[in-house]
């Protein structure tokens, strides 16, 4: 199983876009996935002739193969989409591609106005209105 | 044999919301008594917490997953000292934390009280049962719950009979909540900035939060209030004595009494800590599971289990929106459609709660197809340019809706634990008005599509009623003082209680009525 290999697929999971880098222009290095998903991986090979075939497919031809393996085995499918997923959304080029910050959540935090009077104000047709809880 | 310690005037299983209000109260009220609390799972480490790491994002569905079932798959090990539970009979897939704090440490600490009617369903609908105490009963309970915990929120909500001030300021409510309030304020609904346990400003020795998100894996900085930070500390400091890592077995009944429990310690032995009361807090899984497995014999116990049926419409904005930003539960929410309207087609009501948007990989995880060009279209339609309302609905009590034992002995000691559950008729009736109400606010906000989620499976935080308070030991656990009509020194003291639950979060009520059974049993033992 080639590294060319590995890369194919994991770009045809997630090909990038005009805004969004394909997951190995993201920096995701695919070879570990082939050690844990070994038999998804296999299964595309096959499903597509065999590693070459799927090396040379066009996009069509590649997406086929993926789905037709995503059909036949969900499961392990899914496992490794979200393996390749949990990767590129923490990848930087993919979070500032969505316009999010690659530091974590801490210590941070996110700067936001407080609650402020405006909204106290708006909120007066509400408060005005009576009869929405039922005397039991 | 199991060593026998000294005995101890109460034993309180579970350190979550119920358990730890239960034994403040309990040990303000009754100084002399000696109260030891056993918890399954252990104090939670804020250094550890995901929120620090730029790998923050897999740990929600990994070691930080809010289902057991999925933490016990993770690759590292989870703080939570979880079991496994069979949820296969189940569209709703049970969410919670096993540790010191329960399931405050991961909660969204969105904190509605449930409203008088909640409170008499079978006197006022004709569905449920009523519960044998009223709003006003429990109101005094909801104020000093609210003040033990922090409440962020603004007073004046006609939904609701008059609060007190709130103690702090309610949550900003972001360029998303303001958004969704244009779609609520255009078709001239109820909504109201939501009653969060999470301090906007610095309150009580604890930060004010500063928005950074993912308050479901844990509250790095205590802005979040979880019972580890505001009941334990008082308890503990009254001379409860909390014993983490000590997993219960068995309550001992002998002859109709409870004379203790067999627990396995932190080191694995098992010990019989005898006791003149015990008082379980577990949830509506756990407390079952532990007294089914203790040979409590009660026909309604484990049966009428209640999630509160959920489901979502996420509205697509082509303005720039917040994402992630804030707490994750605590925006907005509407009362309009909660109380019964006959022309609906169902009784009782729904609440619409807009939420705080999902991190990247969550809306990535949850896309369909969720990889292909498609997918990165999808994405970017959705992220920073969303609003999700979560519809929650009344689920009335079904006696086949049930937690039961499994055959199997898990690595904890006790018998596996399967939850049964079939969505009614009558819910899904009940989700599907919610579904077209927030819809129609979606799009008067200016949502240019939406997208429905029918049902949402993994939302099954609120685990109730499985131990239900009531007058008949026929169709009832407990009594109205939480105490079970079989074996009355073994009392509940959790949302097992609720006889019917409303169409709110829970912890508000767990907590008020924990301290209410707490009061219960000073005055009984005075």
């Amino acid at each position: 199983m080639t590294p060319e290999f590995l890369a194919a697929v994991v770009d045809t999971l997630l090909p990038g876009d005009d805004a969004l880098p394909s997951a190995t222009r993201a920096g995701l290095n695919p070879t570990p996935y082939a050690a844990l998903h070994r038999a998804v991986f296999d299964a595309i090979a096959a499903q597509a002739g065999s590693a070459e075939i799927f090396l040379r497919a066009d996009e069509s031809a590649r997406n086929a193969a993926v789905r037709a393996v995503e059909r036949a085995a969900p499961d392990a499918f899914r496992t490794l989409l979200t393996a390749v997923l949990s990767d590129y959304c923490e990848a930087p080029p993919v979070l500032t591609a969505l316009g999010w910050r690659s530091e974590p959540p801490q210590p941070t935090g996110h700067a936001v106005s407080p609650f402020d009077d405006a909204t106290t104000e708006r909120l007066g047709r509400v408060r005005r209105r009576s009869g929405l809880w039922r005397a039991p | 044999m199991p060593a026998r310690l000294d005995p101890v005037d109460v034993v309180v299983i579970g350190a979550g919301m119920g358990g730890a209000a239960f034994c403040a109260r309990l040990s303000e009220r009754a100084p002399k008594l000696r109260i030891v609390c056993l918890e399954r799972g252990g104090w939670v480490d804020t250094a550890a917490m995901p929120a620090w790491r730029r790998d923050w994002q897999r740990a929600t569905i990994n070691e930080w997953a809010s289902s057991p079932n999925l933490r016990l798959k993770a690759p590292s090990r989870s703080p939570s000292a979880d079991y496994p539970i069979d949820d296969s009979g189940s569209p709703f897939k049970p969410l919670m934390w096993s540790g010191v704090g329960g399931s405050t440490v991961n909660w969204a600490a969105h904190f509605p009280r449930l409203h008088p009617s909640d409170f008499k369903t079978r006197t006022l609908d004709g569905v449920g049962d009523d519960w044998p105490f009223g709003y006003f009963d429990l109101e005094p309970y909801y104020d000093l719950n609210d003040a033990a915990m922090g409440v962020s929120g603004l007073a004046g909500d006609p939904a609701y009979p008059p609060k007190p001030a709130r103690t702090m300021p309610p949550l900003t409510l972001g360029r998303l909540g303001q958004t969704a309030a244009r779609g609520f304020d255009a078709l001239g609904w109820h909504w109201w900035p939501v009653d969060a346990a999470i301090n906007s400003i610095p309150h009580n020795g604890r930060a004010g939060c500063n928005y950074c998100g993912p308050c479901q894996q844990g509250c790095v900085n205590y802005a979040k209030a979880s019972v580890d930070v505001t009941y334990w500390p008082q308890a503990i400091a009254r001379g409860v004595e909390l014993r983490p890592h000590c997993i219960a077995q068995q309550v001992v009944i002998e002859g109709g009494r409870a004379t203790g429990v067999i627990y396995r310690d932190a080191d694995g032995r098992e010990v019989t800590q005898p006791a003149a009361a015990i008082a379980v807090a577990g949830n509506g899984i756990g407390t079952a599971r532990l007294l089914l497995a203790s040979g409590l014999e009660s026909p309604a116990l484990g049966r009428h289990l209640m999630f509160h049926p959920a489901a979502y419409v996420r509205g697509m904005f082509r303005e720039e929106l917040d994402g992630p930003v804030g707490p994750i539960g605590c925006a907005l929410y509407s009362h309009e459609f909660y109380e019964t309207d006959e022309r609906r087609g169902f009784r009782r009501g729904v609440h619409l709660q807009v939420t705080r948007e999902n991190i990247p990989l969550m809306q990535a995880l949850r896309l369909e197809p969720a990889w292909g060009r498609d997918a990165h279209r999808l994405l970017r339609e959705e992220f920073r340019h969303s609003i999700a309302i979560l519809v929650l609905a009344e689920d009335l009590p079904e006696a086949h809706n049930r937690v039961g034992l499994t055959d199997r002995t898990e690595a904890d000691g006790l018998p596996g634990v399967k939850v049964e559950y079939t969505l009614s008729e009558h819910s899904r009736r009940s989700l599907d008005f919610g579904l077209d109400r927030a819809e129609e606010v979606l799009r008067a906000a200016g949502a240019w599509r939406v997208v429905r989620l029918p049902l949402a499976p993994l939302t099954g935080w609120h685990l109730l009623s499985t131990a239900r308070m009531g007058r008949d030991p026929a169709t009832s656990v407990t009594n109205a003082r939480g105490r079970c009509h079989a074996v009355p020194n073994l009392l509940v003291a959790d949302g097992s209680l609720f006889p019917t639950v409303g169409a709110v979060n829970p912890a508000s009520t767990i907590g008020a009525l924990a301290l209410k059974i707490a009061d219960d049993l000073a005055q009984d033992i005075a």
